[in-house]
């Protein structure tokens, strides 16, 4: 034997009663918390909250993007003093190796005619 | 159930709105069923049935007065109930409808019903995504054309029709299944 599945779900969807104290307890709950009425749907102090991080999350991103920045460019500027320092080491010690080569390269030699 | 019950009249809403003692006890009285039986064969559950509930009308409390007639006082509570159950359904693990061994915690079949088939149907509605399943409800419980179930739930026609196709097919197809000499007829939504 066919069957209506369309009946079938109106007969299995049909509507309940919550029973005679539901009403009580609707407005025992109002009674006891005025503020719940003052609130919105479930769903939109969640949406609320979540929509309340986003422009904090944005904010502390670009301050901890500003500060990681300025670290970055104060890391380099200290890389580049280091480097700098080291050049001018290198070129220091190069110079008095240079300077000494060229003492001992020019340096007066003694003649024959001294030794007599 | 395309109307306010009988006991809504314009008196106890008017009275609700401007705030007169015990009307909005009367409208709560009258719209009790239309709500409760949304969140109901939504969820499955009948505690988390009857808080939600209760939450749409404290939400109608504070609401009221943005409400203008009674015809938009019974759209606005299909529409809140309705939605704040695909949010509680998406939020939380999949609700699961109660085995049949505990089939007393439901409400017993109705006059014209076979209690295990409507055991079945439900269990198989539940695997519907919270969407679907509250554009059968709207259809097959509230008794909305497919327009008003796409103003009710926010979503376009096409969208309605489609879930509406979609589902009864998936229905059709795992009660046969499960009954390979069951047939169902087929109907256009």
């Amino acid at each position: 034997m066919s069957r209506d599945l369309e009946k079938e779900l109106r007969e299995a969807l049909r509507p309940v009663d919550p029973g005679e104290d539901f009403t009580a307890r609707v407005l025992a709950r109002l009674a006891a918390d005025p503020a719940a009425a003052t609130r919105g749907s479930a769903a939109a102090p969640l949406v609320r909250r979540r929509r309340a991080w986003i422009p904090l999350a944005l904010a502390a991103s670009l301050i901890a993007a500003l500060v990681l920045g300025v670290q970055w460019q104060e890391r380099r500027e200290l890389r580049g003093l280091q480097a700098r320092r080291e050049l001018i080491e290198a070129l220091r010690v190069s110079s008095q190796k240079l300077d000494l080569a060229y003492r001992l390269v020019n340096r007066p030699h003694p003649t024959d005619g001294d030794a007599t | 159930m395309r109307e306010n019950d009988p006991g809504l009249t314009d008196h106890d809403f008017l009275g609700a709105r401007a705030g007169e003692p015990g009307a909005f006890a009367a409208v709560v009285r009258s719209q009790q069923r239309l709500v409760y039986g949304i969140a109901l064969r939504m969820l499955g559950d009948r505690s988390l049935a009857e808080d939600l509930a209760q939450e749409v009308f404290l939400q109608l409390h504070c609401n009221l007065r943005s409400i203008e007639s009674t015809a938009h006082l019974t759209f606005w509570l299909r529409r809140v109930t309705a939605h704040r159950a695909i949010d509680l359904l998406r939020r939380r693990a999949r609700v699961q409808w109660a085995p049949l061994a505990a089939a007393e915690e439901l409400p017993a079949a109705g006059p014209q019903g076979d209690p295990l088939m409507e055991a079945r149907l439900l269990r198989e509605v539940s695997q519907l995504s919270p969407v679907a399943r509250a554009v059968l409800l709207m259809r097959y419980q509230q008794d909305l054309d497919p327009t008003e179930i796409a103003r009710t739930l926010d979503l376009s026609l096409n969208t309605v029709k489609s879930h509406l196709k979609r589902s009864l097919a998936t229905l059709r197809l795992q009660l046969s299944a499960a009954e390979p000499g069951g047939g169902l007829v087929n109907h256009e939504p």
